[in-house]
């Protein structure tokens, strides 16, 4: 199967890196499943919905952890998340060449609640440390559910995100913010608006996404293999965040009265901007080469 | 001395009250209330038209919004009840009686509103026999029908969901009745005149274009990987070895599987230009890989399909256009290239009983047949051969001394176990129990098991041709039902016989490798494949989007 988009978790993370060099920790032969779910009844899975371990990329030692959009959407649960804090705090002993983590989570899993929370916000602690520590992560978001609540803020807490199309990153899903803001404000069964909104193209073109690629595991593991190339020791200056800030001012101040994403392709000065969705990525990249935010 | 032109008076008695609200044949939308009260009568037969696609919307609220202690009793006669003003005519005491054909998505209101005493339903019709009907005892004295423009003399252009507008306008044009149109745009030359304008006696702009639902789109992301081996059996085991070429699709993911894997499987078995050349079948967009391909060389439609419309026009080798260069369809005449000019019908279905018989019907919902009973069944007064005909009613009759003939390949494809584990075959249709609950005269059987020749699962073909007896064809039918109940009580020596006499075939009787049956072997994956593979002329519904 070479599309990252209908890979199971297992798939892409076998498909991403070196052949035969991929090792679980934990795996589902392990038996370590959610004790909440176990609680409520509910069915669990045997890795609560997360693989994580050690492998090659390009050669290079990396860890990496994909997450199973099958099971539960993705949704961090207290194991889920306690294996993928496990491995970023791995890292900072090992020091591998980098961190993958191949997202796709509607966020927290409800179920868990507080013990779900907890998780992503050691999730994102534990991402700081690894970069503080001079260890690029790096996100690859291309699966069915796309990435949101939790897991969209660590997402952006790390090195590079690179997208596909398919992908989608987001705070709030769709179906949330039509709950409670209305769907006049965002209809969340217009498929074209939501991938327009939260999409691999309108993240790219918004800089959120440093790169984006065709849905195939193969781009998004020569993706990752650059991003691995051009790994540079992030800069986490006091500077560089007000920088940051500024950046994210000016964008609400152009971008704050736009009702649509093709409004803000249109003022990103892009031809055709409602030509955009149907381009092919190379095309797509040629025709928005300068015009990002 | 007897009156012979009553009706025609009568109908002049009508037009002349409406004569103050009109100028030529142009009504105001403010005014069509007041057009409504004027032709019609208690008692009426009024045809609404309601499509499995495209809705006279605006004239239905309209018709639902009149004053009951006026206009009441009024007997509909419409193929398809799929707006909530379909019922509410009945629930308000405007109309008393129906006679229909598909009500798919007003079902359970349906069945409430006839438990409840507030219609009477004359007869459940296939498309056919309603159309048929409007021909003979039940035709329209009012026709309400919808279509994209008219010009100031009447001319209608329907677009390419021209559906059911001709026949029912031809029906009650030419007995003497009235025919209103709701347009979404009045123009000073139509592009192209599908029902010409001495037949329409009044048109109304809507306020808005009218209602059309794309019920044919299937994406084929939600294709499953059971679906890709049932679609290679029937390729492999059916369409080849019958020489298929004139056929018909049910809706649903089993045959745009099979659809799908033309460029592909079916390319690779050496089948382009040998199989699957003609089509009774609205444009599916699942079909434009074959057509682009090289697979397909005509489709007549019943309807069209939203999205479809600059595909379709760059197409007219393949599909029916006019002039204008956009498509006509037209459901009567489609159903009867269905039903007499194609060798197969192939469709899914809900149920499958020991005989056969199978059924959409659920309790609590009277959904009607719509067309697929017509598809779905051999045409017996047909005369003319075909390879495929032949060796099936060869097959049918081998051995039996009766008069040589033909018969049409009828195929149910079934996975054995649907939505939420139900079983797809049962001791018993569901069919048998809402009959009784809503005091039909026969269980509403979508397909009888004597038209059936083929019953497609993920465990096998079961060929019912070749089965000499009621036994036999039990065990045939256990023989493919897997592990659902009825499939695991079948005799394991009587199927085991059957599968040596080739009247079941397993995938690897068939020579097919099941680990060759991916979603990589579909010759588009996503809705977005499909744009790609119509060179962008495809534009789908929202949706259906993810880009």
């Amino acid at each position: 199967m070479s599309s990252y988009y209908e890979a199971s978790a297992r798939e892409r993370l076998l498909g991403l890196l070196d052949e035969g060099s991929f090792q679980e920790i934990l795996p589902p032969s392990a038996r370590i499943s959610s004790p909440h779910l176990r609680q409520l009844d509910t069915p669990a899975a045997f890795d609560d919905g997360i693989i994580v371990g050690k492998g090659l990329l390009d050669g290079k030692p990396v860890l990496a952890a994909a997450q199973e959009g099958g099971f539960m959407g993705g949704a961090v649960g207290e194991v889920h998340g306690a294996k993928l804090t496990g491995l970023l705090e791995r890292a900072l002993d090992e020091k591998p060449a980098a961190v993958l983590l191949l997202v796709e989570s509607g966020g927290v899993r409800l179920h868990e609640a507080n013990a779900g929370l907890i998780a992503v916000s050691e999730i994102m602690r534990a991402i700081l440390a690894v970069r503080a520590a001079g260890i690029p992560v790096f996100v690859l978001d291309g699966g069915q559910f796309g990435c949101f609540g939790g897991m969209g803020i660590a997402s952006r807490l790390c090195d590079a995100v690179v997208m596909s199309e398919e992908g989608r990153l987001g705070l709030s899903g769709p179906e949330v913010i039509e709950t409670t803001m209305g769907v006049e404000e965002f209809d969340s069964r217009d498929r074209a608006l939501v991938w327009r909104t939260l999409g691999g193209k309108h993240r790219y073109l918004l800089g959120e996404a440093a790169g984006i690629v065709p849905d195939a595991i193969a781009a998004f593991r020569d993706a990752a293999i650059g991003l691995l190339r051009q790994a540079q020791a992030p800069d986490l200056s006091l500077a560089a965040m007000q920088a940051e800030h500024r950046r994210l001012a000016n964008r609400l101040e152009r971008f704050g009265q736009c009702r649509d994403a093709i409004d803000i392709w249109r003022s990103l000065g892009i031809e055709e901007p409602a030509g955009l969705p149907l381009l092919e990525i190379p095309e797509f990249v040629a025709r928005t080469q300068d015009r990002r935010a | 001395m007897r009156d012979w032109d009553t009706t025609t008076r009568n109908r002049d008695q009508r037009l002349a009250r409406a004569a103050p609200l009109t100028r030529g044949k142009v009504v105001q939308a403010d005014d069509a209330t007041a057009l409504l009260e004027a032709v019609l009568e208690p008692g009426d037969r009024v045809c609404l038209e309601g499509n499995n696609q495209k809705q006279a919307d605006f004239l239905a609220k309209v018709l639902a919004g009149l004053d009951p202690a006026q206009v009441h009793d009024l007997h509909m006669v419409q193929s398809v009840l799929a707006l909530p003003e379909h019922l509410d005519v009945f629930e308000k005491g405007i109309a008393s009686k129906l006679d229909f054909s598909f009500s798919g998505p007003q079902a359970g209101r349906l069945a409430k509103l006839l438990a409840g005493g507030q219609l009477s339903i004359g007869a459940i019709h296939t498309y056919l026999e309603l159309f048929g009907r409007y021909f003979t005892d039940l035709t329209p004295r009012i026709a309400l029908v919808a279509a994209q423009a008219a010009d100031a003399a009447g001319n209608l252009y329907t677009g390419p969901n021209t559906e059911d507008t001709p026949v029912i306008v031809e029906a009650t044009c030419f007995k003497r009745g009235i025919v209103i149109a709701q347009v979404n745009e009045l123009v000073d030359q139509v592009p192209r005149v599908d029902i010409p304008g001495g037949w329409v006696d009044f048109v109304i702009q809507s306020p808005k274009p009218h209602y059309i639902e794309p019920l044919f789109t299937r994406d084929p992301a939600q294709i499953s990987e059971i679906q890709v081996l049932m679609a290679m059996m029937v390729i492999k085991g059916i369409y080849a070895e019958y020489e298929v070429n004139r056929l018909n699709h049910g809706i649903g993911f089993d045959t745009a599987a099979i659809e799908l894997l033309l460029p592909t499987y079916a390319e690779r078995l050496g089948l382009r230009g040998k199989i699957c050349r003609h089509w009774a079948l609205n444009p599916h967009p699942a079909l434009i890989p074959a057509i682009e391909a090289g697979f397909v060389q005509s489709v007549h439609s019943f309807g069209s399909e939203l999205g479809m419309e600059d595909y379709i026009r760059a197409r007219p080798d393949v599909f029916f256009t006019g002039p204008d260069g956009s498509m006509r369809s037209n459901r009567a005449l489609c159903q009867a290239a269905g039903h007499y000019a194609c060798d197969l019908f192939i469709g899914s279905t809900l149920q499958i009983d020991l005989t056969g018989n199978s059924s959409t019907a659920t309790l609590g919902r009277i959904a009607g047949f719509g067309g697929a009973p017509n598809m779905g069944a051999d045409a017996r007064g047909r005369r003319h051969a075909s390879p495929t005909w032949l060796k099936a009613g060869r097959e049918a009759r081998d051995g039996s001394g009766l008069t040589p003939r033909g018969q049409k390949l009828v195929v149910q494809m079934v996975e054995t176990f649907r939505e939420h584990m139900q079983p797809a075959f049962v001791e018993k249709l569901d069919a048998w129990e809402l009959a009784e609950n809503a005091g039909m005269d026969l269980p509403p059987v979508m397909i009888y098991g004597e038209d059936v020749s083929h019953i497609v699962t993920e465990e096998g073909i079961a060929n019912l041709l070749l089965c000499r007896g009621e036994e036999e064809r039990e065990q045939a039918i256990r023989g493919v039902a897997g592990y659902t109940p009825v499939g695991l009580a079948r005799d394991r020596r009587a199927v085991e016989n059957l599968r040596d006499r080739g009247i079941i075939r397993r995938p690897e009787d068939l020579g097919i490798d099941k680990r060759e049956a991916t979603r990589d072997l579909l010759a588009a994956r996503t809705v977005k494949d499909l744009v790609r593979a119509s060179g962008g002329l495809y534009d789908p519904p929202k949706r259906f989007r993810n880009w």
